[in-house]
């Protein structure tokens, strides 16, 4: 049986990926690098949510999808707002 | 080695090394352009589980307009030279930080590979989502499961985005004092 037809290979995949964001997360000091961790963590939950769509055969996997997605969407506009502002206030932007 | 095997492998390296330079390129716009190329891969990734619909949403979306946005602001807000700041001051953290990093995985790994999900996994029909693809395609099932049994996420949905609009707005906003 290939590899491709067990979730637990699309699973491992989601889990290296989130953990590399939480590493990311974790080491650097430049907010726009930090928050692009935080949208590899999301992604890589999207990609278990459609696996698990795929192989249970149900739909609500794209749901969850679609809602990560708007969320992460309106994140990122706020998040970058904010970044912006403290930017124009510092003229530095790194966290430590 | 079949061809679905092949190209699960090669999208799962491209993953995952792309992700790796998010995380270690040190000019933040290398990093993006690392972060499209993970988000393109998993638009694939999402291809060879057959949904052509949110593939792609994933490219239009993700890594069309909402990386965009953020190629702009990081853009602006690097300063010439890359944005590679001064020396580091919290050398350790580099080391904590892998270090936390190989648990995590580790134990995830793990976790994966001694539960019971791959088995319970392969209950068929619950839904019927191969079915509904089947019948109506791709988008169609989206959207008849968005519409009928979504319908009050989808409304929230909106209503978070008005307020991020509105957040945005408010956040850059420049004061008549400054």
């Amino acid at each position: 049986m290939p590899i491709s037809d067990h979730v637990t290979a699309y699973l491992i995949v989601s889990a290296l990926l989130f953990t590399i964001g939480a590493m990311g997360v974790l080491v650097r000091r430049n907010p726009l690098v930090m928050f692009m961790s935080i949208e590899l963590m999301l992604n890589a939950v999207n990609l278990s949510f459609m696996a698990f769509a795929h192989f249970l055969n149900s739909v609500d996997g794209w749901m969850f999808v679609f809602l990560v997605l708007t969320v992460a969407a309106a994140e990122v506009v706020v998040g970058l707002a904010i970044i912006v502002s403290i930017f124009r206030s510092r003229h530095e932007i790194d966290v430590d | 080695m079949v061809a679905g095997d092949i190209a699960f492998l090669v999208l799962a390296t491209v993953a995952v090394a792309s992700a790796f330079g998010v995380v270690t390129f040190r000019n933040p716009i290398y990093s993006m352009l690392s972060l499209i190329l993970n988000l393109l891969s998993l638009a694939f990734f999402f291809l060879t589980l057959e949904s052509i619909f949110v593939a792609t949403i994933q490219v239009l979306i993700y890594a069309g307009a909402v990386m965009v946005l953020f190629l702009f602001v990081v853009t602006m807000l690097t300063p010439k030279g890359g944005g590679i700041s001064g020396p580091d001051r919290l050398r350790w953290q580099w080391t904590a930080g892998i270090g936390l990093a190989i648990i995590l995985a580790g134990g995830l790994i793990i976790s994966l590979l001694n539960g019971s999900i791959a088995d319970g996994a392969k209950v068929a029909g619950m839904n019927g989502l191969s079915a509904a693809v089947a019948r109506y395609g791709n988008a169609q099932a989206f959207g008849e499961a968005l519409f009928h049994g979504f319908s009050f996420p989808f409304e929230v949905t909106g209503v978070l985005l008005v307020i991020a609009v509105l957040g945005a707005v408010v956040l850059s906003r420049r004061f008549a004092h400054e």
